[in-house]
């Protein structure tokens, strides 16, 4: 399977604080990744750089062929619009935008709005009937499957998700789970951080980080159990 | 404890109280400004308004009726009344007599000109005379200060000098008689001989009777018309303030018996600068004269400037307002901004008196802090408008710096107590919780 | 979905924006007020300079505009010439205007100068004249006269009494309806009606000097005089510089005090919206933050806050302008007895004003660009 993201002795620095210390692993296009590690240990940095979000001190950190460090300010905002989908703990939506808004909003930075296909994708998370809701008119889940409809609408090439399911109870855990899930089998590219081992399970792979430096890149797959 | 948490909130966020203490600089700046122009604005514009010439004119009382038409006094010399020249120092000595910008005594001669052979007015005057005033200073005067739209071509005769300046319409009938620098003669009566020599040292164009007229030094004059040390008007320019119903009483108690000022109402009036007391304080010290407002002037002077100081006031009201608003959109903004804190101090069981004591002692102090330098700046802008609007400069009024201390310290609690009112019925869970 | 996404800012914020566009719409309505009456004052004031009395003067080309007896022959001008050039020029600008022929006759024994005029036009062109009695209302009453202060005094005339007016070998009579204190030389004067003195001194037709007040700038009335010269090429047409130089001055003073009141006003709106934005931009750098990540560029993003704000300083314009145009009309009314009509050139550069000023309030959004949405969505 063809290589969608490979990180090349990854650094990045905060000051005097190593934050990542040499990084280097490869994802395969499909692969759902689950990366853990306790606080601190360097998982959300990396995912923001390789989301464009943040840039490395050394290292390649490259994503469907485009080398990450190498980007500017503008390439970087390009990058972020085409390639990547984010899904955040804190699940980030514009508190005055609709939920249907906040799906368009991607739309609006990736090229055009189109509101039918922003409603299709929040029916397909089912929210059919939450589409002119306000964020702080629907639960916590509700929210988090607005951002992964938010996440989809792009077609993004890699999907970017820090605790997704932190900030939510059980039930609202398991039908994010099966979201990403569902993603996976269609064939996306999914990075997740978590520090459940039980979510990191449904992964086909785990990622381990500790003081900034990968633990175990092993494959230890779970992906025959699942399958 | 209240003392370190309010030190720790102003070390905490310096840059945010930055914007907070401009607003305040700016805003108070603005108001010290025009609170200083408001109140000097009636000063100047009726400085100003002297441009339009004297406002009182002086006549001996026991006159016979003037033959006076467009400004001359077409009245031979030994009809009528005169009043002394050596008299006019005092007027220098009345209570307000700095209010007195200057008066020009004028000598209207009917005279003829040998050159031309025709009868002229010859107008005895100062341009600019050095006038003794009985406590020993000198005082300078003249046509200069009381009709400063007058023109010359060429220059003024020199106080006293054998000199003269002839007018434009004269000038333009007789070209060849009264060029500048030519000397000229001038008697009393058409057969006497020669006459007293003058030179011509310039054309004046007043757009008035002048025009035809030959201007003199007032001593010249009064020696052709045999009549040393006398004149006949006076026109004296003087500060005056607009005249409101006190003003009206007063001026009406001098002539209606029935009108009585109380001893109050005395004293308030002769202590104003009205034009009317200002007449009567120049009848006292030269008795035997009628002192007249010329009323066209002082009375469309009192009344804009009583217009314009009533538009400047509201003017400044308005600023004031747009200062007060901006001070108060800052501090709310700084009191909005820190919601989350207040959230913090509220869970951990702060009252709401304490919460928003803090918040308001920081806005004072601010204010305060903010306020004065606000003040030195307004006073700056002030002087840089006064320079700017009126060619001197307006000098800063330190009555203005508690007023200015004060509305600042007023309009920033105002501007906080909104939105601390608004933080108190908000429960910290929902602050906290960071919507 | 531009203006969506600028319409929903708008109306999440809208306490925040509320703040500003409550110093938008009270700055607006202090500029329009005053730009309204920069405009109106100057006609007002004008107005107002109109009670100092003539600012033009016909006169005979040279020579001393009276006729004194005993003295050089005068310099007369025919009455329907000066007529007939003022209904030449358009009327509208001259608010009074009035013949004068001076003639210093005896009455009593006394001399004294008699005015021969039109007793309507004379009270127009000298409003702070104070009288007692009547005014003569009719050009053609010979039977009645005005006579000044002095006059009546030295002459012990009260109203009502008949005045005996003597002019070499003729006399004619009047009765004095008003005495006139004028505060200065017309207190020593009678006025007449203009035929009456034409026929005492023999003089049908004549006039000695032609009074006009013309309303307007400096500039008007001296256009106005350059006009009246060339109509009257044989006369000395002459603006009276005492009026006409204090009255620009003054003007020029008291327009450029309203201007740099303007400006304040202006800096300190500014001001106002400069501190609700920078609270605004400080509160969305959350949304900023998770707009880049979305791959919003940071011109774009800036771009929706700016017209959020140009919305906010075009309608605040706007309802500020209306306003201003009611607090003009109110001081128009307060501080001049009149009302200041609303001019429509107003609305435009206010509105516009006010826009500049709320971009120029918006700097602070400039401090999103340095935004890491890194940072922020870490949720600090």
């Amino acid at each position: 399977m063809a290589t969608l993201v490979q990180v090349e002795n990854l650094r990045k620095e905060f000051g005097n604080v190593r934050a990542l210390d040499g990084v280097s692993f490869r994802v395969d296009a499909g692969e759902w990744i689950a990366i853990m590690g306790p606080s601190g240990s360097g998982k959300t940095t990396l995912i923001n750089i390789l989301g464009g979000l943040d840039t490395p001190t050394a290292g390649q950190a490259v994503v469907d062929g485009t080398d990450v460090a190498r980007l500017d300010e503008a390439g970087l905002t390009r990058f972020r619009a085409e390639k990547i989908g984010f899904i955040f703990q804190q699940f980030h939506l514009v508190p005055y935008l609709t939920a249907v808004e906040n799906v368009m909003l991607a739309q609006y930075f990736h090229s055009t709005t189109d509101e039918k296909e922003a409603q299709q994708s929040l029916e397909r998370v089912g929210l059919g009937d939450r589409i002119e809701h306000l964020p702080s008119q629907l639960s916590g889940g509700e929210q988090q499957r607005v951002a992964v409809a938010r996440a989809l609408i792009n077609h993004p090439k890699l999907i970017l998700a820090d605790e997704p399911t932190g900030n939510l109870d059980e039930a609202n855990e398991e039908i994010v789970l099966s979201l990403l899930r569902e993603l996976h089998n269609e064939g996306h590219t999914i990075l997740m951080v978590t520090h459940a081992p039980s979510i990191g399970r449904l992964a086909d792979r785990r990622i381990e980080f500790a003081h900034g430096h990968l633990v175990q890149a092993a494959v230890a797959s779970l992906k025959p159990e699942l399958a | 404890m209240f003392a370190r948490l309010l030190g720790e909130s102003f070390a905490r966020n310096p840059r945010r109280k930055v914007l907070t203490a401009a607003a305040l600089v700016i805003g108070m700046a603005v108001a010290t400004a025009t609170l200083t122009i408001a109140l000097e604005v009636g000063d100047r514009l009726a400085r100003e308004f002297r441009s339009l010439g004297a406002n009182l004119l002086v006549t001996p009382e026991s006159d016979t009726l003037p033959v006076e038409i467009g400004g001359v006094d077409y009245r031979p010399v030994d009809e009528g009344a005169y009043l002394n020249e050596a008299d006019l120092g005092k007027l220098k000595t009345i209570f307000w007599r700095h209010n007195i910008l200057g008066f020009t005594p004028f000598l209207d001669v009917p005279a003829y000109v040998s050159e031309t052979g025709g009868a002229t007015t010859l107008i005895g005057t100062w341009y600019k005379h050095e006038v003794p005033v009985p406590d020993g200073t000198k005082f300078e005067t003249g046509a200069s200060a009381t009709h400063p739209w007058w023109k010359v071509q060429g220059r003024w005769f020199q106080d006293g000098a054998d000199e003269c300046v002839v007018g434009a319409g004269l000038a333009e009938k007789y070209p060849a008689a009264f060029a500048i620098g030519k000397t000229i003669h001038l008697t009393q009566n058409q057969v006497s001989g020669d006459g007293r020599p003058l030179v011509v040292t310039g054309i004046i164009s007043t757009g008035d009777a002048e025009d035809n007229a030959v201007l003199l030094p007032l001593p010249v004059a009064q020696e052709i018309s045999g009549h040393p040390g006398k004149f006949r008007q006076l026109f004296v320019s003087a500060l005056t303030k607009p005249a409101d119903a006190l003003a009206e009483r007063g001026e009406r108690a001098q002539t209606d018996k029935n009108i009585q000022l109380t001893p109050t109402e005395y004293d308030r009036w002769f202590c104003s600068p009205y034009i009317s007391s200002i007449g009567f304080q120049i009848r006292t010290v030269l008795p035997g004269t009628d002192v007249h407002a010329i009323r066209r002037v002082a009375e469309t002077e009192g009344r804009i400037l009583t217009r314009v100081g009533t538009l400047l006031w509201i003017v400044t009201l308005a600023a004031l307002g747009a200062a007060a608003l901006a001070i108060a959109a800052t501090s709310a903004t700084t009191v909005l901004e820190r919601r989350a804190e207040i959230g913090v101090m509220k869970a951990l069981g702060a009252s709401n008196a304490l919460v928003g004591g803090i918040f308001l002692a920081e806005q004072v102090l601010l204010a305060i802090a903010g306020g004065a330098i606000g003040f030195f700046v307004g006073a700056g802008l002030a002087r840089f408008l006064g320079e700017s609007v009126f060619g001197t400069p307006a000098a800063p009024r330190l009555i203005l710096f508690p007023v200015v201390l004060a509305l600042a310290a007023v309009i920033a609690m105002i501007g906080s107590l909104v939105p601390l009112r608004r933080a108190a019925h908000f429960r910290p869970a929902v602050i906290l919780r960071g919507e | 979905m531009f203006w969506r996404l600028v319409f929903q800012l708008l109306r999440g914020s809208r306490g925040r924006l509320g703040v500003a566009i409550l110093a938008i719409v009270s700055g607006a309505a202090v500029i329009s007020a005053l730009l309204n009456l920069d405009l109106g004052v100057q006609n007002k004031l004008t107005q107002e300079f109109r009670t100092l009395g003539a600012n033009i003067v016909i006169s005979p080309a040279s020579g001393a505009p009276a006729q004194i007896s005993g003295a050089e022959v005068p310099s007369l001008m025919p009455e329907r010439d000066v007529l007939a050039a003022l209904q030449q020029l358009p009327s509208a600008q001259v608010s009074a205007a009035a013949p004068y022929l001076y003639i210093v006759a005896r009455a009593q024994n006394i001399r004294v100068v008699v005015a021969g005029t039109w007793p309507d036009q004379a009270q127009k062109l000298d409003a702070t004249w104070k009288l007692e009695g009547n005014w003569v209302r009719s050009r053609e009453d010979q039977s009645q006269c005005l006579v000044g202060r002095n006059v009546a005094r030295r002459m012990q005339l009260a109203l009502g009494n008949p005045l005996e007016l003597h002019y070499m070998d003729r006399s004619a009579q009047c009765r004095v309806a008003g005495i006139v204190d004028a505060g200065g030389a017309e207190d020593n004067q009678v006025f007449a009606s203009l035929s009456a003195v034409q026929s005492l001194a023999n003089l049908p037709g004549q006039i000695g000097v032609a009074q006009l007040s013309v309303t307007g700038t400096a500039q008007i009335v001296a256009d106005y005089a350059a006009r009246l010269a060339a109509a009257l090429p044989q006369y000395q047409v002459r603006p009276i510089r005492q009026v006409t130089e204090a009255e620009g001055a003054l003007l020029g003073r008291i327009r450029l005090l309203i201007v740099s009141m303007v400006l304040l006003i202006l800096i300190l709106t500014a001001l106002c919206v400069l501190g609700t934005m920078a609270a605004l931009a400080m509160e969305r750098r959350k949304d900023v933050g998770l707009m880049k990540s979305l791959g919003g560029s940071i011109s774009r993003i800036v771009g929706i806050f700016l017209a959020e704000v140009g919305v906010l300083g075009a309608v605040g314009g706007l309802l500020g302008t209306i306003l201003g145009a009611a607090l003009a009309y109110w001081m128009g009314l307060r501080v001049f007895g009149t009302a200041i009509s609303p001019r429509w050139e107003v609305f435009p550069a206010t509105i516009a004003l006010m826009i500049v000023v709320t971009l120029a309030g918006a700097l602070p959004l400039r401090m999103l660009g340095n935004v890491k949405p890194a940072e922020i969505l870490r949720g600090e």
